[in-house]
């Protein structure tokens, strides 16, 4: 049963698509919104038929309006919800880079055509991708977030963005798809437990600040939160405020993530492997470098644009079939 | 959707659901006994305010509803009818409550609910019933809407006003396509199954009258019928609405002998005068009908007995329309057979001793030809002795005695009984016709009302070479109560004892007669009458079908154009500036939602330089209006003349960019 359900959404998907995604802002079509009665407007439907034609029958009059005018009001309903939909427009769409399995936040920006802001368009639902999320619309203009489930690094499609409603009635379902062209970067999933970054090399030698260590670099003003243990009692006495030691901690030169250094190691693992790596030596406070095969060396750098540029290189290498291919 | 359905319910849901289903039941329980209603209202109550927190468990909904079921049951004696069906869903729908936890006990509440109005209109077709009827429908879209929004957690709920408000509008959307289907969609001339009847018959004329039982039937100021004549009316003296003619009688009440019901119709010898007049007939429930006079002949679905009396072939139990024709008899049935004479002076033995007597006596004075005389005789002796009056004692068992020669009061039952058993008693073959009598003219409209009060008895004896002859002793005691004017309601009290009233009322039952007409008393037939004017008389069913598709898809559009209206933006001038900016977007160039009017005027001209004076002069015009605030009348009425008025140039090619 669930087998033939899935056959004939896939096949219904099929005959409903578009040739290819649309490149933004992709509209709901007027003529591709589809209505059809929810469960209850099943029920409700055989509830007015089981009136009308007692109705009819005993010929009793205000029982056949009474049916036929809530048949009205319940096809009134179903062109409401047509309505609702008609003509929106998904105008933005987008979502930060999540390791794989985390959820993306996939925001869906939309927009009510101009001249028709003024519509009650409230508990709109958005699917995208198996995620959902309810959307109202404030002066013709609103945003859902959606929690996008992730498995695979590299670009994700959302795919097809399904609005739906069931507004003002409940009797009907109305909805429509649209297929903004605008993929998820995702990054790999970092390793879990692993080797510790690897030491530095090369000759940029450098130092950093640190809390502890071996050579006083500089005193400063006392912060709240700094350990009394840092403060230097003497000085602080000579300037009459508190200072606190703080130390140069040598530093090895940049790190160097290399591809071909991780050679027992198939494909997927050296890239969950590097993309820890770069998420450690981010936390260090450390410039890296990143090595891929067929690749000019990313780096060296730091920072969040730096991360981004190693975690998307690490994200677009090719998918192997198996896991254990030789790159 | 089943994690949406079991949803739990808030607050404001439960409330609208319950306020649904109270506005539902609220409509049938008039029709139901008082202390069964007032029983209903409790159980409501009571179910509501024990599972406020939690549903009451499964074993007490079960005794109560099995309970409730023998009580509605025990309260009709074991009968089902359609009374019955509706006490049971009056029962039921007050103990749905203690169900009312998720969002789909809701909705089948309120599905559930909406069967309450649609019996109270098989019970009763009146104007108290239509309004509550209308006001439960309308609560519980209301209140569907309001689950709705709580599956799609659509935010804020808008107040009950602003709901009631967006029900109403549906509603009027759907009113257009609903009325086409009301008076176009086809009709069925005869019912697939019967309408069930009630176990407890409502007060009426009936095939049975026991003297003294029709006190509430002569308190009911209700309309029985409304009739308008073709022609001149007959005198009110004349206005005698034959029912059910009574034969038999056992002592205690008088029933109408069915098995003279097939014998042959008798011939009669009819008179000059002939009325032609059409009867509305409210429904009864009674397949019986009443006729003024004797009848030409039977109407499509009735029958004529073989006494004259008309007998509908199903229960009347809707609002239904008679024409007829009557005329006063030369002679009726001159010829009676040996059988029905013998059956028309029959007279149970050991009743009534003193008023056999007395009609033994009159035919030993009067001789054996005397018939007429002893008519005569009885007609004085009532008028010279007798008087009117509806508060009697219970009658004993020598009914006619006691009020012949004791009471000497009573009202039409006891003047017609008394009557005839001293006719019969006498060797005058006699019966007792119960219909109505007189009848109150409308001024608004020119028909006449006939009232349940007007519900009268009367007897009809054979005489030699006349046949039956109508003859009346309550007429002859009291004619003011019998033949209803303006002025004898004046001053009996009642409507018309406040001045001013009466024509109210007049309208009001005007109103209400053609309400009967248009919308109550609708059918097949009507439907086909509809069509004549139209010149599609003769194409019957397919002409139905093929103008009800036509008003139907008209019915739609404009059901689309108005919903389409509802969302477009109000203000003139605006909604003529996008609709500017969708002639250009047919072109690529529509406006930006972002972009400022001047900048995309500018745009455009680039582009299309035979537009671009008058493009950029309304971009401007549209700014100043739009920013600078100048809200002239005049102004932005000039403003959306010339926006409606302005196309793109048709030859202007876009120019290659440079």
């Amino acid at each position: 049963m669930r087998a033939l359900r899935r056959r004939l959404d896939a096949r219904f998907d099929a005959w409903s698509r578009r040739r290819s995604p649309a490149s933004l802002p992709v509209r709901f079509d007027r003529h591709r919104i589809y209505v059809l009665p929810t469960r209850f407007g099943l029920f409700f439907g055989a509830l007015l038929l089981t009136m009308g034609v007692g109705a009819l029958n005993y010929n009793n009059n205000p029982a056949l309006l009474l049916c036929l005018l809530l048949g009205g009001a319940g096809l009134a309903s179903l062109l409401q919800a047509q309505l609702q939909l008609a003509d929106l427009e998904v105008h933005a769409i987008g979502a930060e880079p999540v390791p794989a399995g985390t959820p993306a936040q996939l925001r869906v920006h939309v927009r009510a055509p101009p001249g028709r802001v003024r519509r009650v368009r409230r508990g709109l639902r958005v699917q995208c991708a198996g995620a959902s999320a309810t959307l109202s619309l404030e002066a013709g203009t609103g945003e859902a977030g959606l929690a996008l489930p992730t498995t695979v690094r590299g670009w994700l499609q959302p795919g097809r963005v399904r609005l739906s409603t069931t507004r003002p009635l409940g009797l009907a379902r109305a909805w429509g798809y649209a297929w903004p062209d605008m993929p998820v970067l995702v990054y790999p999933a970092p390793e879990a437990d692993g080797p510790p970054l690897p030491a530095g090399q090369g000759e940029h030698q450098h130092s950093r600040i640190a809390p502890q260590g071996d050579d006083v670099h500089h005193l400063r003003e006392w912060r709240r939160g700094d350990s009394r243990r840092a403060v230097a009692w003497k000085a602080s006495a000579r300037r009459d405020a508190l200072l606190v030691r703080e130390f140069e901690q040598p530093v090895a030169a940049d790190v160097v993530l290399d591809w071909h250094g991780l050679h027992p190691l198939g494909a997927e693992d050296r890239i969950r492997r590097l993309a820890r790596w770069v998420d450690e030596a981010e936390r260090a406070s450390r410039r890296y470098r990143l090595c891929l095969p067929g690749k000019a060396t990313i780096g060296p750098g730091q920072g969040a644009t730096h991360r981004h540029a190693c975690l998307r290189a690490l994200a677009l290498l090719p998918r192997q079939e198996r896991g254990h291919g030789h790159v | 959707m089943a994690m949406s359905e079991a949803l739990a319910l808030d607050r404001r849901s439960r409330v609208w659901a319950l306020a649904a289903a109270g506005a539902c039941l609220l409509a049938l329980l008039p029709q139901l006994p008082p202390a069964f209603a007032a029983g209903c209202i409790g159980l409501a109550v009571l179910t509501t305010l024990a599972s406020r927190r939690r549903p009451l468990p499964g074993w007490v909904r079960a005794a109560l509803a099995l309970a409730l079921v023998g009580m509605v049951l025990s309260m009709s004696g074991f009968r089902l009818g359609r009374d019955t069906a509706c006490a049971l869903l009056a029962a039921m729908l007050a103990l749905k409550p203690a169900e009312l936890r998720s969002l789909r006990d809701a909705r089948s509440l309120v599905g559930f609910a909406l069967f309450a109005p649609f019996s109270t209109f098989l019970l009763d077709q009146g104007p108290l019933s239509m309004a509550l009827g209308l006001v439960g429908a309308t609560v519980a879209l209301a209140a569907l809407a309001q689950l709705s929004d709580v599956e799609a957690q659509a935010g804020a709920a808008p107040t009950p006003r602003a709901r009631l408000a967006g029900v109403g509008r549906l509603v009027l959307l759907g009113l257009p396509l609903a009325l086409a289907a009301f008076w176009l969609f086809p009709r069925l001339g005869t019912p697939l199954w019967g309408v069930p009847e009630r176990a407890i018959a409502r007060p009426g004329l009936s095939d049975e009258m026991s003297p003294g039982e029709w006190l509430d039937l002569m308190n009911d100021d209700r309309p029985a019928l409304r009739v308008s004549f073709r022609g001149p009316p007959p005198a009110p003296s004349q206005m005698y609405w034959r029912g059910p003619v009574l034969m038999d009688y056992d002592g205690r009440s008088w029933t109408r002998a069915r098995d003279l019901a097939l014998l042959p119709v008798p011939a009669t010898t009819p008179t000059d005068a002939r009325w032609d007049y059409e009867m509305v007939v409210e429904p009864s429930d009674r397949s019986s009908l009443v006729a003024l006079e004797l009848p030409g002949a039977a109407p499509a679905g009735a029958r004529l007995d073989h006494d004259y009396s008309l007998h509908a072939r199903a229960p009347l139990t809707s609002i239904s329309r008679w024409r007829l024709q009557a005329s006063p008899p030369a002679a009726f049935e001159a010829q009676l057979p040996p059988f029905l004479r013998e059956r028309a002076l029959r007279l149970p033995a050991g009743y009534n001793p003193r008023t056999v007597a007395l009609g033994r006596q009159w035919r030993r004075e009067a001789g054996p030809r005397g018939d007429a005389a002893i008519v005569e005789r009885a007609m004085a002796m009532v008028r010279a002795e007798f008087g009117y009056t509806l508060s009697t004692p219970l009658p004993g068992r020598h009914s006619a005695d006691e009020f012949l020669f004791e009471w000497k009061q009573g009202f039409c039952e006891h003047f017609s009984s008394a009557f005839v058993i001293l006719m019969r008693a006498a060797g005058i073959p006699a019966r007792v016709v119960t219909g109505y009598a007189g009848g109150y003219r409308n001024p608004f409209g020119d028909y006449w009302i006939v009232r349940n009060q007007d519900a009268h008895a009367w007897a009809e004896v054979w005489l030699e070479g006349r046949g039956w002859v109508r003859a009346d002793p309550t007429a002859a005691v009291a004619p003011e109560r019998i033949y209803d004017t303006i002025d004898d309601r004046a001053n009996a009290g009642g409507f018309g004892a406040l001045p001013g009233v009466a024509p109210l009322f007049d309208v009001g039952d005007w109103l209400r007669r053609g309400w009967n007409d248009l919308v109550l008393g609708f059918d097949a037939s009507r439907q086909m009458a509809l069509l004549r004017p139209l010149g599609l008389g003769g194409t019957g069913m397919r002409g139905l079908v093929a103008l009800f598709a036509a008003c139907a898809v008209l019915a739609l559009a404009w059901m689309l154009w108005l919903a389409a209206r509802a969302g477009r933006e109000r203000d003139p001038v605006l909604a003529a500036w996008h609709r500017l900016g969708a002639r250009y977007a047919r072109l690529g160039l529509g406006r930006a939602p972002h972009e400022p009017a001047r900048q995309w005027a500018r745009r455009v001209a680039e582009a299309r330089p035979a537009d671009a004076a008058a493009l950029l002069a309304l971009s401007v015009r549209f700014e100043n209006w739009r920013y600078a605030r100048s809200r002239d009348a005049a102004d932005a009425q000039a403003l959306v003349r010339d926006l409606r008025r302005h196309r793109p140039a048709r030859n202007a090619r876009p120019e290659s960019m440079p």
